[in-house]
């Protein structure tokens, strides 16, 4: 997991990329999340994980927006959309969905953001670290496409 | 995504989908609230009598291949990236393992820290599982709706207790962060020792946070106590049979988490097989693999499969310990062990095992930081490749582990074997499974009541399967239906 700026009141906003490394483009999410970190953008935090876990609720709770970022096999392009909390129904395992913890920070930590999730195309999820050309291609569109987020043109 | 827990608008499933077959074998699929996937199929004969169950693991195999070529030094990094879920546990049988390799024992110091960071893997493994987990549906009714017996019904139910119990999980996780410098993946062991020690701001900030701690798992075990009298029928059907119990235990038989001997012992409390060495596990251990899971079962060589099938977790070192070493575990020990006749066999006291470790956990804890030595500058023994076969054995929250490597002279990997807690519990969790079934099953009927009870029967080991893929759309499940002689009547992928 890396971590930066942390204090108090977080950033405006939250990348949070998961996946497991070692299968290939399910490890997409981190590749991304590390690249935006790599970037420096002002008030931008991001997390690198494996998965989601409950006590990841409370990073939520202290910003504004978060934006999960997932490899996905059922989609043919980078997408962004809104994500909102679950209801009560479907928890909770050690790994928990995004919905879920969403609402695990406003259940437990009296704060949900505004939540988007962005999944990325993935064709390979066999052994190993490198990512598929499909996957690969869709990293620095991913990228772009938070970096477009955050840009003060654009209001969300 | 994770596994059952479906992003809304991909793939949202039902909380548990069953099926009926032709063949008269029921499955059930998935199982909520445990790690990756899996599914049960029960199997019945002519009179519809349940005759057997078995729990489909869908995992992989393929990481042991997948390491090797590559240098034992760069396990411990490598393999705590397998799990999502128990990370120190791979970090630390790996680091073992490349102990072993090196030939060398670690300076003092490394091991206390090893154990710290142990300790609070396993109080934040432990948290969740009892908390999030398994507790909504003893506190909250077994038969309450599904939507409201989860963690945000005991939030409506008991928010203190709720909350408390997340920042049990966060406490074990500061631990870990506060050694590792991450709360995933810590590339902190390595084989020799460990990279760091324990900053005094980082046991101030432990010691500050350690009598909540204490108070909630004192919460809990009370609230468990209380609630053991009216759970007698889940103590009876949970997986309560007579199996072996197997785990490592410290030289004077106490409970341990990192270090000691392997020890079997039976269900009448007797011990068949002590003081075996952890590199010696295969003189002892055997593996099965079943072609309906890529999980690899252990059985205890001496008896064979299935005869020498073991339980492994806290359930199993709590059964082959002679004390947990600390004064408030041991008193729970004294009442725990008023559950069983030599053994506590139940599967359902996992939960009470669970809730014992965790505070003893905590009294482990506060004896190390109290340690000089966890800021010892002694941290690390160097050595070149003397052994060119080691095994680390380390206890994961879910049970022991062992990581065993074969190198080259230049320490090259040329084979891995990897045993995890989950394998080991396999055969326990169908004969558990079956054990409920049989209970419930009535007619060929299927009710909510025994779907919630099956699904408990497998949370009660806490299984973790989170080693496969976890990428947004891909649920993998497959269920086949196969008639008596082999054929597939039916099948069907949920996506």
């Amino acid at each position: 997991m890396t971590t930066r700026r942390q204090s108090h009141y977080l950033a405006d906003l939250l990348v949070i990329g998961y996946g497991n490394t070692l299968r290939r483009d399910d490890g997409v999410g981190p590749r991304v999340a590390e690249a935006i970190e790599e970037k420096k953008l002002p008030r931008v935090w991001t997390l690198s994980l494996p998965q989601l876990a409950p006590e990841h609720g409370e990073c939520l709770s202290r910003v504004k927006v978060v934006i999960f970022v997932d490899a996905a096999i059922d989609v043919g392009e980078v997408r962004l959309r809104s994500l909102k909390p679950a209801t009560s129904s479907r928890v909770t395992t050690h790994a928990v969905s995004a919905p879920t913890v969403l609402a695990i920070a406003r259940e437990y930590f009296d704060r949900a953001p505004r939540a988007w999730m962005l999944t990325i195309p993935g064709s390979d999820f066999s052994f190993g670290e490198e990512l598929s050309p499909v996957a690969s291609k869709a990293v620095d569109k991913a990228v772009a496409k938070i970096v477009e987020f955050v840009s003060p043109s654009k209001k969300r | 995504m994770c596994g059952v827990d479906c992003t809304p608008g991909i793939n949202a499933t039902k909380d548990s989908d069953w099926s009926i077959t032709m063949s008269n074998r029921i499955v059930i699929d998935p199982v909520t609230r445990i790690e990756g996937h899996a599914k049960i199929s029960v199997h019945l004969d002519d009179n519809g009598t349940v005759t057997d169950a078995e729990f489909h693991v869908v995992e992989f195999r393929g990481f042991e291949k997948f390491c090797e070529g590559r240098p034992y030094t760069e396990m411990p990094g490598i393999t705590q990236r397998i799990c999502g879920i128990c990370p120190v546990s791979h970090m630390l049988a790996s680091a073992k393992a490349g102990d072993a390799i090196m030939a060398v024992s670690i300076p003092p110091a490394a091991d206390k820290l090893r154990r710290l960071i142990n300790l609070g893997q396993l109080v934040q493994s432990h948290a969740l599982s009892f908390f999030h987990l398994s507790a909504p549906d003893f506190i909250l009714g077994w038969d309450s709706p599904p939507e409201k017996r989860n963690v945000f019904g005991l939030i409506e139910s008991d928010a203190d207790l709720a909350r408390a119990g997340i920042r049990l999980r966060q406490f074990g996780q500061e631990i870990i962060w506060l050694l590792g410098g991450k709360r995933i993946h810590p590339a902190w062991a390595v084989a020799g020792g460990v990279r760091s020690a324990l900053t005094p701001e980082a046991r101030e900030q432990i010691l500050a946070k350690l009598p909540e701690a204490f108070a909630t798992a004192r919460t809990a075990l009370d609230l468990f106590k209380r609630a053991l009298p009216g759970l007698a029928r889940e103590i009876k059907m949970f997986g309560n049979f007579q199996s072996l119990f197997m785990g490592l235990v410290a030289e004077d038989g106490t409970w341990e988490h990192h270090g000691g001997k392997l020890r079997f012992a039976d269900s009448t409390g007797e011990i068949i097989a002590d003081e075996i060495e952890p590199r010696d596990y295969l003189e002892v251990i055997s593996e099965s693999v079943h072609p309906s899971s890529y999980l690899k079962s252990p059985y205890y060589k001496p008896l064979g499969f299935p005869d020498g099938s073991y339980r492994v977790g806290p359930l199993a070192r709590l059964n082959i310990c002679e004390r947990m070493g600390v004064p408030q575990a041991d008193a729970e020990l004294a009442n725990f062990r008023t559950f069983g006749h030599g053994a506590v066999t139940s599967s359902f006291l996992y939960h009470y095992a669970r809730l014992i470790e965790i505070l003893a956990g905590l009294e482990y804890i506060e004896r190390l930081v109290a340690d000089p030595d966890m800021h010892s500058t002694e941290l690390r023994a160097d050595a070149g490749i003397n052994s060119l076969r080691g095994v680390g054995a380390s206890e994961a929250p879910r049970g022991t582990l062992f990581h065993d490597y074969t190198v080259d002279a230049n320490g090259l990997l040329k084979k891995v074997n990897l045993i995890v807690a989950t394998g080991q519990n396999n055969l326990a969790m169908n004969r558990t499974v079956a054990q409920i079934a049989r209970h419930f099953v009535k007619d060929n009927e299927i009710t909510e009541p025994m779907l919630n009870r099956i699904e408990h029967g497998i949370r009660c080991f806490d299984p973790c399967l989170s080693c496969s893929t976890h990428a947004a759309g891909r649920m993998a499940l497959h269920v086949q239906l196969i008639g008596p002689d082999g054929t597939v009547l039916n099948e069907a992928s949920r996506d």
